[in-house]
């Protein structure tokens, strides 16, 4: 088998968080795709990459969260556990240390997602025509 | 130059079509928008982590003034029947690939098998559409 250097190890980690984050992924799981015990492997990625693998699925995380939230309508509690983080509470805290805003004001800030996912024109034409009437269909027969 | 943005597939549930793709195959939403101003018109796409910039539109099939009710028969018949689309992905890895997706829970109709051009696989999802899963062989050991 070919030597494989020590880094493509980590790297493999790494390339882990970035495509599988939105599972309940943890450092264990890391440390195991890397083939490392739990300690070695976080000293090691630290001295690789310049920070924790915790802190690298985290900001992934919340990197993803501040995306959904800028394009997206859905609720703050549907974007944190889609991310793969189970606890409200703690991702909003997380988010907020990060971002120096809450996830709630972060949306405020950036426009509206409708405008951001530039739903495509020939759609908005399509869906916007109304429905012919005529006179007679003018008054609906049921009262509203 | 020309490149490839989104592209549309029709599915039976809007819903059910986001979880297959994000929770089982593993994509992210790139956009989810309700415009009450369309009709409640659903705007959703979904693509790979790390290739940005091309998505699939998780397309319900509209009713009437945009879909007469005719087509829209036809076009749930065809879905039905697995003749409404196909998305051909790539992995690095095809037998990988099939272990993490099997194991998220997709129903793989052909297991990794070897082919002229690399290892190709299928699946379907919920709607009938045909997705291919393959492992492109690099040209020069075809």
């Amino acid at each position: 088998m070919a030597f494989v250097p020590p880094a493509r190890h980590l790297l493999r980690a790494r390339d882990l968080a970035d495509a599988r984050y939105f599972e309940p992924l943890g450092v264990d799981d890391l440390a195991a795709s890397a083939g490392l015990s739990r300690a070695h492997f976080s000293r090691e990625f630290k001295r690789a990459f310049g920070e924790s693998p915790h802190a690298y699925l985290l900001t992934r995380r919340l990197e993803r969260a501040a995306a959904l939230l800028r394009t997206t309508d859905r609720s703050v509690a549907d974007i944190c556990l889609s991310v793969g983080l189970q606890s409200i509470g703690s991702f909003t805290t997380s988010f907020t240390r990060t971002y120096e805003r809450s996830p709630t004001a972060y949306r405020a800030e950036h426009p509206p997602a409708s405008q951001a996912a530039l739903v495509p024109g020939c759609l908005v034409r399509a869906y916007t025509r109304p429905q012919h009437r005529t006179f007679r269909e003018d008054r609906p027969t049921t009262s509203a | 130059m020309i490149r490839i943005a989104n592209a549309q597939l029709w599915v039976h549930d809007q819903e059910e079509a986001l979880a297959f793709y994000t929770e089982k195959v593993g994509m992210e939403v790139r956009a989810d928008v309700t415009l009450p101003e369309m009709d409640d018109f659903r705007w959703l796409t979904v693509g790979p982590p790390g290739q940005e910039d091309v998505s699939i539109v998780l397309m319900a099939i509209p009713g009437a003034p945009v879909m007469d009710e005719e087509t829209a028969a036809q076009v749930r018949e065809l879905m039905g029947k697995g003749f409404a689309g196909t998305v051909f992905l790539t992995t690095e890895d095809c037998h990988a690939s099939y272990e993490e997706l099997t194991a998220r829970g997709v129903e793989f109709s052909e297991a990794p098998e070897e082919r002229p051009y690399g290892i190709d696989s299928g699946f379907r999802d919920p709607s009938g559409n045909s997705i291919r899963l393959t492992e492109v062989r690099l040209p020069a050991e075809v």
